[in-house]
């Protein structure tokens, strides 16, 4: 007898309702208990409610052998699907690490790929849930080609639609690659952890005792590799972050970024900068709040807060529209560039450029760092990145000098010449090719020694030298600068310079693409 | 208890403004150094009472050189 439509839809539900369970209560609450959610609760943290379509819940594991031919793998341990965050698209993916262990088997590798194809096909975000013991050693080639086939497909939508990976467990091996082909990375405290090797290969290989923690958490990655691009406190504040995240990015590179009505005013004169940035070019300051004055209220979202200091990257809106921001910070190594974080910064420009986000240059900065340590660091190809990555960024640049801006540094954080659409000035402004002290050493040499009180020539030498060339009045008699402005003007003369500019096309050169200094 | 201070970056002990037994607060200027064309302070990272100082005013310092102990 053929059965009922009520028949077939109470096996079909019951049959999803089983698939969904994962690999079950039990197997849930031992990750409740390690203060993780599981895939479907941070899903469902993700995106707008009852918005997410999963595909695929009915795909099967490959394994044939091992006794794994019996064995029922639900999904094959990852959920895929479409949902909206903040009412948007969004392509997710999310591995269940209670389906053996979040391993990465071929049909589980499959399933990622089919959604990142989607992702770039549709122009979408995609949102990567990573947490997994690694490779599923009994599928060898199947998962080591699919490894190879999902790094294919980063590659492939890099620069077409924004990816962003989220680490809420481990990820270990060969899978550690495919965050780092993403843009943005999040961990979480404690319950995260990446590396190429865990800790039992690594004493077996390399005879060194370590743990998952110091080897690869997110204190290391935040701080020590600049890998991850935010530490949040768990799961939840993750997720809530990444929701942020994403509504400062459009959806694809074809399209513009989110504008939203500002309730900040446009007209907001910013005369707290006169407290924040010291006259005395002695005294430090942090650029931290300066931002935080010019931006729309409460709009700054920064990225790599921990990792390379002296540099501070990150989103924010003036007058409702999206920039990125790059500023020197002072507070380390008095705002000097070292390579960490010309890594950092060439990299965030890289992304603001691919999806068409204005950058806002605010420079404090006494050069590119040296002495051995640095040069030793590879300072000059580091360097080069910034440049490079400035020179080729076709968006709107806007650049404020605000204190210091010297040699390489003044070129390396967006000047004219590097292609900035408009250049201020504080009237403490320094720009220069040399500092006082290095050019009237050159200069005055002879003089200095043959005097009867060289201390005094010196200064006098340096004072001369200052009131004729290292400041604002002369960068912009030469049209350096396209004006010179109080601070209390700052955040209003860059929203009226990012209105002016925000339509700007410009195309680059014909070619495959250029060879960027790494 | 106690810490060690360390060099922030490369450069210059411009003035060293504790001496050994003084008593410091957490956040207390304890050097002026000097680089990369900027004065900037070293401040103490703990209370406690100077134990060591290993620079003097005018030496080169490396990051993270050991500039002095706090007990």
């Amino acid at each position: 007898m053929e059965k009922t439509w009520r028949e077939l839809i109470e096996e079909l539900e019951a049959r999803k309702a089983h698939l969904r369970e994962g690999g079950g209560k039990e197997l849930q609450e031992k990750e409740h208990a390690k203060g993780k959610l599981t895939a479907r609760e941070r899903i469902d943290l993700l995106c707008d409610p009852e918005t997410f379509e999963e595909y695929d819940l009915f795909a099967t594991h490959i394994g044939r052998d091992y006794g794994l031919d019996k064995k029922e793998l639900p999904a094959d341990g990852v959920i895929i699907g479409f949902g909206k965050v903040n009412g948007r698209g969004c392509m997710v993916y999310a591995e269940d690490f209670t389906v053996v262990a979040g391993t990465f088997g071929e049909r589980h590798g499959k399933k990622i790929c089919k959604i990142i194809d989607m992702a770039r096909t549709y122009g979408y975000p995609v949102v990567g849930i990573n947490d997994s013991g690694g490779a599923r050693v009994t599928e060898q080639m199947g998962a080591l080609s699919q490894y190879g086939q999902l790094f294919y497909r980063h590659i492939q939508a890099s620069g077409v639609v924004p990816q962003i990976a989220l680490i809420m467990g481990p990820v270990a091996g060969g899978q550690a690659y495919s965050p780092a082909l993403m843009d943005f990375i999040f961990m979480v405290e404690k319950t995260s952890s990446m590396f190429i090797a865990g800790p039992p290969l690594v004493e077996a290989v390399v005879y060194e005792k370590t743990d998952e923690q110091s080897l690869g958490g997110p204190d290391v990655h935040a701080r020590i590799t600049g890998v991850s691009d935010g530490t949040w406190a768990d799961d939840r504040e993750c997720l809530a972050k990444t929701r942020e995240l994403l509504s400062y990015l459009p959806l694809n590179n074809k399209e513009r970024p989110p504008y939203l009505v500002p309730e900040d005013s446009p007209d907001r004169r910013t005369p707290e900068l006169e407290e924040i940035i010291p006259t005395d070019q002695k005294r430090l300051y942090n650029m931290r709040k300066v931002i935080e004055v010019i931006v729309d209220r409460g709009s700054f979202f920064e990225i790599k807060k921990e990792f390379a200091t002296n540099l501070i990257v990150g989103f924010a809106r003036l007058n409702g529209h999206v920039v990125g921001i790059v500023a020197n910070n002072p507070i380390k190594y008095n705002g000097a560039l070292d390579y960490n974080a010309s890594d950092k910064g060439s990299r965030f420009i890289r992304f603001c450029d691919a999806f068409n986000i204005p950058l806002i240059n605010l420079q404090d900065v006494p050069g590119f760092l040296i002495g051995t340590k640095s040069e030793h660091n590879g300072i000059i190809r580091h360097g080069a990145k910034m440049l490079y990555a400035y020179g080729e960024a076709t968006v709107p640049k806007i650049t404020c000098v605000v204190r210091k801006a010297y040699a390489g540094g003044y070129l390396a954080m967006c000047s004219k010449d590097l292609g900035a659409d408009v250049v201020y000035a504080l009237p403490t402004a320094e720009i220069c090719l040399m500092g006082p002290q290095g050019a009237v050493n050159i200069l005055f040499r002879k003089e200095i020694a043959a005097s009867p009180d060289p201390e005094r020539t010196r200064a006098e030498r340096e004072a001369e030298f200052m009131a004729k060339y290292v400041n604002p009045t002369y960068a912009a008699s030469l049209q350096h600068v396209d004006d010179i402005i109080q601070p209390a003007e700052l955040r209003i003369k860059l929203i009226r310079a990012l209105e002016m500019t925000i339509n700007k096309v410009e195309k680059s050169p014909d070619r495959k693409h250029g060879i960027t200094p790494v | 208890m106690g810490c060690k201070v360390l060099a922030p970056m490369v450069g210059k002990i411009v003035k060293v403004k504790v001496k050994v037994g003084d008593k410091v607060e957490r956040d207390q200027e304890i050097f002026v150094m000097e680089s990369m064309k900027l004065e900037s302070s070293v401040f103490s990272p703990c209370s406690g009472t100077i134990k060591e100082i290993k620079v003097s005013e005018g030496d080169r310092i490396e990051e993270d050189d050991l500039l002095a102990i706090i007990e």
